[in-house]
């Protein structure tokens, strides 16, 4: 037990409170020089640097884009497979087995697939019937984000359907029953009965795929040393990485980790408000 | 639940349902279209992983792509762990993944389930302050901390070896909270039997604790597992030398080297998740388990 706590101590604690204190002074990597005190600017810095507006740029657009396609489909999914009792198992785990695999191997496979000679091109010239073209997936800017995304949704996709078709099947069938007997139809029965009562897990699973996405790092990381281009995947977490271990701009990059950390605080705390504020129960 | 009643409903339901199904068509073939599709998207990439494993290079970057091999092209895996320098260093990755991951899981199952007992089952002045503590920690990105973990790790020396690997992922606060919560719900008749029939503290967390988590257990294990199996950013930040490097930092550069033969890629690929997919067809219920949990802790 007390181990324990120290260990939590030295591990968690001091790190965070060092991220705070870190950011407020001009340090190096491996310098000697003792670290000079610059008050807040590092932050001022990164408020007026065109890189750091890139990264919370593509981290913006990364987040929201898989956070919408994660939460959406996984529900859509959710809700078709949870109707159908024979097949759901089988579907539940071919939908979850992409998150087997790491995301380093998730990564190294989709390249290949996104190769101008991959399957990518492949499947896209066959559904847009234009033979031959080269989709550049990890070459122009717009489709490298696209790129990222997919293998992202592809990854996650199976554990948010998970969880909520535990959600839905934790929903009395009674209340299924009353609904149909009152003439609501399937459509009818999954907006005013399953959805509300899904409230608690659907904020869950946002919070937690919007935590997730914005701590996006393996993929990007892999497609740039394969030769991607970095500036439209350069994400908030990479560009810590970036700025501490290849500038060796410690301050800067503590600085970049407490806007990151203040970022999903701000996000789980206004989700956690807006389930609070009117929650549902039939019963 | 039980299997009359439900019985009886499809009964009733019957009628109705057949008239319902020739208004419904439409929306059935969408459904299963929906379904159909994000299966191929989602098993396609796995299958091609598989099949182009055992492909020569050619064969894999030809169009169109001949999903099935010729013949079993085993070069691959013997070109993946000999490396393109020849000096098997795949090999040495596997095994430092291996030692990490275990180390790791093994502290974490027991610390957090010794951790989670103490909060569940112990009232002690300041147990609130240390639950919102530990809880706290939960909603902090490592992304967030990892420059001065590295920075702590660096004074102690620890950079660039198994230690620097593991300790700073001892026991986790995830962890800590899982067990406590299950916990929370374990029977004090059991603990207060054990204590009267003359058993020690410890005794009682070997013998009568330990046993009956398992299942929370096994779920904390595999998603420690999991997650140290996968993770890029630490060692990346910690390892420099070729001889400490861990599976997902080799594919990295064995994927971005220059002359890395495109069938060799999908083998090493295929060999870094084979010790998940041997966990996940054992082990599948705790897989799914732990996302379920999620979902079983709202409210």
């Amino acid at each position: 037990m007390l181990p324990a706590l120290v260990f939590f101590g030295l591990f968690s604690f001091y790190p965070i409170v060092n991220a705070f204190y870190t950011s407020l002074f001009k340090q190096k990597l491996l310098s000697l020089a003792p670290p000079e005190y610059i008050g807040f600017g590092n932050y001022i810095y990164l408020l007026h640097s065109s890189t750091f507006w890139n990264s919370v740029r593509a981290t913006a657009i990364f987040t929201v884009c898989t956070f919408v396609l994660l939460v959406g489909v996984s529900l859509l999914l959710a809700a078709f497979i949870a109707s159908r009792k024979r097949v759901q198992s089988v579907l539940q785990m071919a939908y979850f087995s992409p998150a087997v695999v790491s995301s380093v191997v998730a990564a190294a496979v989709w390249m290949l697939i996104f190769d101008p000679r991959g399957l990518g091109n492949q499947a896209m010239n066959a559904i847009l019937r234009t033979p031959g073209v080269d989709h550049k997936w990890l070459a122009s800017a717009t489709m490298l984000q696209i790129s990222t995304i997919l293998v992202y949704f592809w990854k996650y996709v199976g554990y948010f359907t998970i969880i909520f078709i535990a959600g839905l099947t934790s929903i009395p069938t009674t209340l299924h029953e009353a609904a149909r007997i009152d003439g609501a139809g399937a459509w009818k029965d999954f907006w005013c009965v399953s959805f509300p009562l899904l409230k608690p897990t659907l904020v869950l699973v946002s919070v937690m795929s919007m935590i997730q996405c914005l701590r996006t790092f393996s993929t990007q990381y892999v497609f740039t040393q394969a030769g991607a281009p970095r500036g439209p995947i350069d994400v908030i977490a990479f560009g810590i990485y970036n700025t501490a271990i290849r500038d060796h701009q410690i301050g800067r990059a503590s600085a970049m980790s407490v806007i990151l950390f203040c970022i999903m605080l701000v996000l789980s705390w206004m989700q956690f408000r807006v389930s609070r504020s009117d929650d549902v129960s039939y019963l | 639940m039980s299997p009359t009643s439900s019985e009886r409903r499809r009964d009733a339901a019957a009628p109705r349902v057949l008239g319902q199904t020739a208004r419904a068509l439409p929306a059935r073939i969408l459904i299963w279209a929906v379904l159909g599709v994000m299966a191929v998207y989602v098993l396609a990439p796995l299958v091609f992983m598989l099949t182009a494993s055992f492909m020569p290079a050619r064969d894999v970057m030809s169009m169109p792509y001949p999903w099935i091999p010729r013949s079993l092209y085993w070069q691959n895996f013997w070109q993946a762990i000999r490396g393109n320098d020849g000096k098997f260093m795949y090999a040495r990755s596997i095994l430092n993944s291996l030692v990490v991951a275990t180390a790791i899981t093994a502290s974490t199952a027991l610390l957090a389930t010794l951790t989670g007992y103490g909060l569940a089952k112990f009232p002690f002045r300041g147990r609130r302050v240390v639950l919102l503590l530990i809880i706290g920690t939960m909603m902090v990105p490592f992304q967030a901390i990892m420059i001065p973990l590295y920075m702590v790790v660096t004074k102690m020396g620890m950079q660039n070896s198994y230690a620097g690997l593991i300790v700073p992922f001892l026991i986790n606060a995830f962890g800590v909270f899982l067990m406590r919560q299950y916990l929370l719900t374990f029977p004090d008749e059991l603990i207060d039997a054990a204590r009267i029939d003359g058993a020690g503290e410890l005794q009682i967390f070997w013998r009568v604790i330990i046993p009956n988590s398992w299942p929370a257990i096994a779920t904390l294990s595999i998603l420690t597992f999991r997650s140290q199996w996968d993770n890029l950013i630490w060692p990346l930040l910690v390892v420099q030398s070729e001889e400490m490097k861990t599976i997902p930092l080799y594919i990295t550069r064995f994927a971005s080297e220059k002359y890395t033969d495109e069938g060799a890629m999908m083998a090493a690929a295929v060999i870094a998740s084979l010790p998940m997919v041997i966990l996940f067809f054992a082990l599948a219920k705790y897989f799914v388990g732990g996302a379920k949990l999620f979902a079983a802790r709202k409210g």
